[in-house]
């Protein structure tokens, strides 16, 4: 029976593995921007059953290989965007201040349109997080823009690290005010954080010791209850979830800082960090990343002091940061956003295209995996007509796992894949309406919008 | 939640309720048939799907199929239906509904608890200790609706959120709620469905609420195994209405009945499965072809839904050499491809239990969104999509009986099982066919054939004018008044009602011939309720039937007013 289970188990793993496409292509004679090892003139990528195998002047093609014209194009690894909420049904789970059991794994949609039109921004990877509405929110999904699959599950980026997502200030008390539960303020965000790592210890010790008696001769007794959310707490203070942690302000960085230090947690990624040119040296000094907008603030009061200069700054001062969309619309140019940072810092173009690719990669744990074009890595690749961070720079073929999931010659109108048999499309509007852009990360908290704080809510 | 305000349609909201209240005015007549001993005779028998016998008799007595076939000899206390060359089934069987299940009266002004992070278990929707049978009502209309569309059993469940109760097996004919029960706990029934306002709110909260749910049951019943082994020195096992109710699941004793309408759904359910690994039945499929392989793989049974989207109505194309003139606007061409998909997607949906079919997985049907009326249709849309008739009768009769466990009793007309019996005057798949006769637990129901009062397209109704209509429900006769007024090439119109001071305006207007049908929109507390009426006119009168969402259906009459 055992090995009858097993050989299930086999069967499904390599079933999953089969369905993922994995292609063997070439792309020759473009501008190869690695990001990593420099830029490489009339150069050829060989990307073989989905990794990039050889990359070199005058590949020949192995027999009846595709082979991608890329004479006069530019060729860079596929872009990163570390916090986005792109093919998601559930976004938040914001009844509770702490609700890390929850994971938005559970909540993919592989049919959204969103995914494509991300594609047809170069954009490879996606980080799905959980919304901002609560102190501790959900696990969060890495996912490869694998368009076309009609499983959630292939979309997930296998490997890729575990991440969950964290919110300070506004948004998480905006919860605790309107009902009247902790946290109601700074001061209870950082209570409410440390009340959960706490009885994560707890828990984590209750088990470790019943665990170690368990084994011990003649011993009677009850194991501790079971908790998903203290598990994964648990999980957090041993290092295996890397904590994204929404953020705007340099006093609740600091705090957010100071309270993992105080547990031993050392994977801290901040999100948004406006205020994190304030204190680059400090999270510099704690091994903290930082993810942040180009130039996107005032919407509300706690983003407005902000710069332009943010990614420049944090950059120069050695913290590893990234430039994400946080929204269906920017992360179909995040080549504009990072050209920004040249604009706003006079970053060099590696160090402009690496806030997109390697370091967004650092993030998300998967570093080893994409960000780079390097032999070995995942042929996720983006083709642009002129410099990506040129304001003329146009995707021209997005590749995912060495398959084209975009080309701009063959951009069908109508990219559903499901198409609802009940419902009736407006002309011209064939997609779902993606009004709310900018709102995603407060999906399903619509009654937080509808109170009146300073009337500054966007 | 929006507040009814108490003077606004709340009056009629109550009204309503009381439709699906229990008043035993449908309850059976109280007189005991005078035999149980019933003879079908000169009969076409399909036994099973396949298994036929040309003209031959079924003899039933006391509830069991006592012989079949060509050479039955009658005892003398028979009564006898002379089914001549009609045709008999096995009774159908209905993989998940909730017909004869009193809807739970729902809470009006319902606040959010004060902390909606920890709500109560029953305010969360996690109420799995609910046993189904506590709330039948024999006398639901639905019963009686159903039996007439052949079906005989089905494996009812709980109203709820993400964990309603325990499903039970029943007969569709009986007079207390224990007489309806063939079998208790047919399963743990399980939505992914969230709470309103409070944790778990959304399905990621549901998926993670139901795998600690889970956990915690499994240990909680590992510990009482353990407690029962040696008692000595071992703190007392806590005992939890929530946890309790998995036991036979985790035993494999009994499945997880999870509905799962979307593809997103079953593979969301499939993903619990996977980590749990609970035996799963996966009921009311809408959209599930493309997780075959997933469901073979898992081991999962199926129930597909009945219920198919409407067909596009296909505009008659009377001014076909006008538009061969014009060139088509890009608007036009956007407009065709867009309809072309969506046909394409109606198509999928109808042709799904054929894909099933093809895939060699055995289904049953499930009805919990499908009406009566359109059970017929729909499986020759079906049959029409693919499915070969022996395929969809197995899916009514064999398929579930095997799925639910209950072959030996029910499924196929052999000597010594359950008397459910479905007569048809024609073979059933046929376009025409109509049931006469239906047996549950040997006790016969014979169907009234209506009158053909079939759409007659040479008579011309005038309806421009003001009918006053009378409807008869449970509480009463209500009355209304009916303004038509000609529009365009059809009618426009609205409705007033003795239950509602508001008017209401009348759409889908459609007169054929002398058949009349329109539709309108209820709403109260927040909610809307479609009330779709279809009638036959006579002169200056009508008659039909009204049918108000899935409150069921009811006579209405009308007359016209004289000018």
């Amino acid at each position: 029976m055992k090995k009858m289970i097993i050989l299930v188990f086999l069967m499904e793993a390599i079933g999953t593995l089969q369905a993922q496409d994995r292609g063997t292509i070439l792309i020759k004679g473009g501008t190869v921007l690695t990001v990593t090892k420099g830029t490489l003139e009339n150069t050829d990528v060989l990307i073989k059953e989905g990794k990039i195998s050889q990359i070199a002047k005058g590949i020949i093609a192995p027999a009846g290989v595709r082979v991608i014209d890329a004479t006069g194009l530019f060729v860079m690894p596929g872009i990163i965007d570390a916090h986005s909420h792109i093919a998601l049904d559930a976004i938040n789970e914001g009844t509770n201040a702490i609700t890390p059991e929850v994971h938005v794994a559970d909540a993919i949609n592989p049919f959204e349109v969103d995914i494509y039109r991300a594609l047809a921004g170069g954009c490879t990877v996606s980080h799905a997080m959980h919304g901002s509405a609560n102190s501790i929110g959900g696990q969060c999904q890495t996912i490869k823009h694998r368009y076309g699959v009609y499983d959630g599950e292939q979309l997930k980026m296998e490997g890729a690290a575990r991440t969950i997502k964290f919110a300070l200030g506004e948004n998480p008390t905006g919860h605790g005010r309107r009902d009247g539960v902790q946290p109601q303020t700074r001061m209870g965000v950082e209570f409410v954080i440390r009340e959960a790592f706490s009885e994560g210890k707890e828990y984590m010790e209750a088990w470790n010791s019943y665990n170690k008696q368990k084994s011990g001769k003649g011993f009677r007794g009850a194991p501790p209850v079971y908790s998903l959310r203290l598990e994964t707490l648990a999980d957090i203070l041993k290092g295996n979830i890397i904590i994204h942690c929404h953020s705007y302000r340099a006093d609740e960085i600091n705090m957010l800082m100071n309270v993992c230090r105080d547990f031993g947690i050392k994977k801290v990624v901040f999100q948004h960090t406006n205020e994190g040119f304030k204190v680059a040296p400090e999270l510099a000094k704690f091994g903290a990343m930082a993810s942040v907008f180009a130039d996107w603030w005032a919407y509300k009061l706690e983003v407005y002091y902000s710069t332009a200069y943010n990614a420049a700054i944090l950059a120069r001062n050695g913290v590893v940061t990234s430039i994400n969309s946080d929204s269906p619309d920017l992360i179909r140019h995040l080549y504009h956003e990072a050209g920004k940072t040249q604009k706003y810092g006079n970053l060099s173009d590696d160090e402009a295209l690496s806030m997109i690719t390697i370091n967004a990669a650092k993030q998300l744990g998967i570093e080893n995996r994409v960000g780079s074009l390097e032999v070995g890595k995942d042929g996720d690749v983006a083709i642009f007509k002129n410099h990506p961070l040129s304001i003329y720079g146009v995707p021209q073929m997005t590749l995912v796992d060495g398959v084209v999931h975009f080309d701009r010659e063959k951009d069908a109108a109508d990219m559903r894949i499901m198409v609802d048999p009940k419902e009736t499309v407006d002309i011209p509007t064939i997609h779902q309406a993606t009004t709310h852009n900018h709102e995603n990360c407060m999906q399903n908290m619509e009654w937080l919008l509808n109170v009146k704080m300073f009337g500054l809510n966007r | 939640m929006k507040r009814i305000s108490p003077n606004r349609p709340g009056r009629y909201w109550i009204l309503l309720w009381m439709l699906v209240l229990p008043i035993g005015m449908y309850g059976q007549s109280e007189l005991e048939p005078v035999t149980r001993t019933y003879a079908l005779t000169n009969v076409n028998i399909v036994q099973a799907p396949g298994r036929k016998i040309d003209l031959g008799t079924v003899l039933v007595k006391d509830g069991l199929i006592i012989s079949v076939g060509k050479n039955v000899s009658i005892p003398p206390e028979a009564m006898i239906i002379r089914a001549d060359s009609m045709y008999v089934y096995a009774g159908f069987i209905d993989g998940l509904s909730r017909t004869g299940v009193t809807r739970p009266k729902e809470e009006t002004n319902r606040e959010r608890p004060k902390d909606p992070g920890n709500p109560s278990n029953e305010r969360a929707g996690i109420t799995p200790n609910t046993d189904v049978r506590n709330l039948l009502n024999p006398s639901d209309k639905a019963i009686e609706d159903w039996r007439g569309a052949g079906f005989t059993l089905a494996n009812v469940v709980p109203y709820g959120g993400m964990l309603p109760g325990q499903a039970a097996l029943i007969l569709l004919s009986g007079r207390t709620a224990d007489d309806l029960v063939m079998q208790t706990n047919t399963g743990l029934y399980s939505e992914l469905t969230g709470a309103s306002g409070v944790y778990p709110n959304t399905v990621i909260g549901v998926m993670a609420k139901w795998r600690d749910l889970y956990r915690k049951a499994v240990n909680s019943k590992n510990y009482e195994a353990l407690y029962a082994s040696n008692r000595n020195g071992l703190e007392r096992p806590m005992s939890d209405r929530v946890y309790e109710p998995f036991f036979p699941v985790i035993d494999q004793k009994i499945p997880v009945i999870f509905k799962a309408e979307k593809l997103l759904d079953v593979q969301r359910v499939l993903t619990l499965k996977n980590d749990l690994r609970f035996p799963l039945i996966l009921a009311e499929v809408k959209e599930g072809w493309h997780a075959i392989p997933k469901i073979k793989a898992t081991g999962s049974k199926v129930f597909l839904s009945l219920d198919l989207p409407e067909e596009i109505k296909k505009e008659e194309k009377k001014n076909d050499q006008k538009t061969e003139e014009k060139p088509k606007t890009p608007g036009e061409i956007e407009k065709e491809q867009l309809e072309k998909r969506r046909n394409e997607a109606i198509a999928s949906y109808t042709a799904q239990a054929a894909t099933f079919q093809k895939a060699g997985i055995v289904f049953g049907f499930s009805l919990l969104n499908t009406k009566p009326k359109d059970v017929h249709t729909n499986l020759r849309r079906m049959i029409s999509a693919g499915l070969s008739e022996d395929a969809a009768l197995a899916a009514l009769t064999t398929s579930p009986a095997q799925l639910l466990g209950m072959s030996d009793r029910v499924g196929t007309i052999d000597p010594g099982k359950m008397a459910n019996l479905v007569v048809s005057d024609k073979p059933f798949f046929s376009e025409k066919a109509k049931i006469r006769y239906v047996f549950v637990d040997g006790v016969l129901t014979k169907l009234e054939v209506k009158e053909n009062k079939k759409t007659d397209a040479s008579v011309k109704s005038e309806i421009e004018g003001t009918w006053n209509t009378t409807t008869q429900s449970p509480q009463g006769t209500t009355t209304g008044k009916v303004v038509f007024k000609k529009e365009g090439g059809g009618y426009s119109g609205n409705i007033s009602s003795s239950m509602s001071q508001e008017t209401m305006a009348l759409k889908d207007i459609t007169l054929e011939g002398n058949t009349l049908s329109y539709k309108y929109t209820l709403s109260f507390g927040g909610r809307s309720v479609e009330v779709e009426t279809n009638v036959t006119i006579e002169g200056d009168s009508f008659k039909g039937n009204t049918s108000v969402g899935t409150f069921g259906s009811f006579p209405i009459e009308g007359s016209k007013n004289p000018k």
